[in-house]
């Protein structure tokens, strides 16, 4: 009981977050001092085309009909219609989204055995060389931009080895083996990022379960240390880290917008950067929109998650 | 761990310098070691760089490394190695100028929020929540592409944006000190006693939540060069020809099938600044008795 109204709080602050992230938007982009539409056209803006973008976004309504105008229409799934290609916004979007959430879902199969090797790996071999050279390499890692990482993989599979496509295009007549091919650079350069923050906590967590009563028990039962591992000390490393999992999904959200665009795979992060450049301000609106719901989501469900496996409330 | 009135208690002479050294953790002796290495080479860099940083001709454009131009040629006859060393003093200058308006910004607000309490927090609480909510590259995107074009490439809105991007994210934290410290006997002492609201902030508040921020500070500046080269990167952040190590990197990934040494130096520059100031803060941490946990990036 206790339990369901702890959800459906988080749920509904989750909400009132995201309808504050629409105004914090909005006003960012359309209430800020300057003129929306002479700042979308540039130095190119003559009085006709400045009249005519004013139209198209209703420019001369007040700033709250708009507002409430375009919470509408996202609440209602109408997202508009993009400035630049004049189709509407769902359209662009639901192709772009597919692909992400397919690179994120590869990412995410090669993102878990990188987070538990390593970590096991140190745990077993704690304070050794091996485990000193592991942490080095995580840290290295770590300070890395995600658009370094994924330079370096270019040069190491598609310059050197001749591997993989430098450039990533897809679309909806691509076969599977191109789909998969053009996907894995992305999605390996996506797991690193993700993964060398999960082995250091993991290896923290692993060699503090390693330690406990109910690890020396299973291992003065007689069981095979490989059971120990993976069997009991293992599950209890990981639930702490499902707290990082969650901040690596809220990191996908950013991640994608650089390792997309550096592989120029047709996903949702380069069409927020295509949208920021041609300054298409309902097609950034919406995208920026849909980032944050994201990012709202998986903190949410982290929070419930954490809220779920809490004993001390199950009790009740 | 170390106590704080550790690290302070040097007297002068070497000798006592050594022994404070031998007190503070490895991690903030290497990091330390390597931000002086950059910091030097940011501050004499332009007048020990052997080209200068825009200076074309240098050689074969793309010809790889050799023993005068460890780092390569880039595609317009550049030295790239004279480049990251006249970028050293751009990242640096814009890293450390952001991240201090970002933790300046977000510790009045932070503090004055959480002393404050009541609905004056909750509401300012709730609206760093959603500024929060919006991913840090992309919040960071949106507030560049809302500044329109005049000022696209200016340092002052890379500054801005570095700033904004983390005003939030420290203010946070620093409700959370004040808050933390505002319960404590001292506090209610110097409220008994009659101080107004404004002197106990000044005097007691602030003065215990230093530790937070400092740690704060060094935590968030070794992301800032990761933000700005990734602004650069996707070309929202500094402009050619300025030699910021971003921007380098996505200049000479044009052609790494032709040369792929091209992007590793300004590459390593960064890799290594950021290894530097995570060590750094990773000392800095556990002399303050905090952990060194990295939230969000």
């Amino acid at each position: 009981m206790i339990m369901l109204r702890l959800i459906v709080g988080r749920t509904l602050l989750s909400l009132l977050t995201l309808l504050l992230v629409s105004g914090v938007i909005f006003v960012i982009l359309e209430v800020l001092p300057g003129d929306v539409a002479s700042r979308i056209l540039g130095r190119d803006a003559t009085p006709e085309t400045l009249a005519l973008v004013r139209a198209q976004l209703h420019l001369n309504d007040p700033a709250v009909e708009r507002y409430l105008r375009w919470l509408g229409g996202m609440a209602s799934g109408d997202f508009g219609t993009a400035l630049t290609s004049s189709r509407p916004i769902t359209r662009i979007l639901a192709p772009r989204i597919f692909n992400t959430v397919l690179l994120a879902g590869y990412a995410f199969l090669i993102y878990l055995p990188l987070a538990v090797v390593p970590a096991l790996i140190q745990a077993i071999r704690r304070d050794r060389p091996l485990d000193h050279t592991l942490s080095v390499v995580t840290l290295v890692l770590l300070s890395m931009p995600d658009f370094l990482i994924a330079t370096l993989l270019m040069i190491g599979f598609v310059v050197t080895l001749q591997l993989l496509p430098a450039i990533s295009l897809v679309d909806q007549s691509s076969s599977a083996i191109q789909y998969f091919r053009a996907m894995t650079l992305p999605a390996i350069t996506l797991a690193i990022v993700m993964a060398v923050y999960a082995v250091r906590m993991l290896r923290d967590n692993l060699i503090e379960v390693l330690g406990s009563d109910y690890v020396r028990m299973a291992e003065l039962k007689g069981l095979p240390r490989r059971a120990v591992l993976l069997r009991h000390a293992l599950p209890n490393a990981l639930v702490p880290t499902l707290n990082v999992t969650a901040l690596n999904l809220a990191y996908l959200i950013g991640g994608v917008v650089v390792v997309e665009k550096v592989f120029s795979y047709p996903g949702f992060g380069s069409l927020l950067v295509d949208s920021l450049q041609l300054r298409d301000v309902p097609l950034i609106e919406a995208t920026v929109l849909i980032a944050a719901a994201v990012y709202v989501g998986a903190n949410l469900l982290a929070d419930i998650g954490a809220i779920l496996l809490n004993p001390r409330l199950r009790a009740s | 761990m170390v106590a704080a009135s550790d690290v302070g208690g040097a007297r002068g002479g070497i000798s006592s310098i050594a022994r404070m050294l031998d007190r503070v953790p490895a991690s903030f002796r290497i990091g330390a070691a390597i931000l002086i290495i950059h910091v030097t080479v940011a501050a004499l860099g332009p007048f020990i760089a052997p080209y200068g940083a825009s200076q074309m001709g240098i050689g074969i454009p793309l010809s790889g490394m050799s023993w005068q131009h460890p780092f390569g040629i880039d595609q317009l006859g550049r030295d790239i190695f004279s480049r990251v060393i006249h970028g050293g003093h751009v990242v640096l200058l814009l890293s450390i100028c952001g991240t201090a308006l970002g933790v300046l910004v977000g510790a009045v607000i932070g503090l004055l929020s959480g002393y404050a309490g009541g609905w004056i927090d909750t509401v300012v609480q709730r609206l760093l929540e959603s500024i929060i909510s919006i991913p840090f590259l992309v919040l960071a995107l949106l507030a560049i592409a809302a500044a329109g074009p005049e000022l696209a490439g200016s340092p002052f809105l890379v500054v801005l944006v570095v700033g904004l991007v983390y005003a939030p994210r420290v203010a946070r934290m620093a409700r959370a000190a004040a808050i933390e410290i505002a319960t404590r006997d001292f506090v209610t002492v110097a409220r008994l006693r009659g101080e107004r609201a404004w002197s106990v902030m000044r005097r007691e508040i602030l003065p215990n939540a230093s530790g937070v921020l400092l740690v704060e500070f060094a935590l968030r500046a070794g992301y800032a060069p990761v933000l700005i080269g990734s602004l650069g990167f996707l070309g929202f952040g500094m402009r050619p020809p300025t030699p910021e190590w971003g921007l380098m990197i996505a200049e000479n990934r044009a052609l790494i099938i032709v040369s792929p040494v091209t992007v590793l130096g300004p590459g390593l520059a960064l890799a290594s600044l950021v290894v530097g100031l995570n060590l750094f803060t990773d000392g800095l941490a556990r002399i303050f008795g905090r952990s060194f946990v990295r939230v969000d990036r």
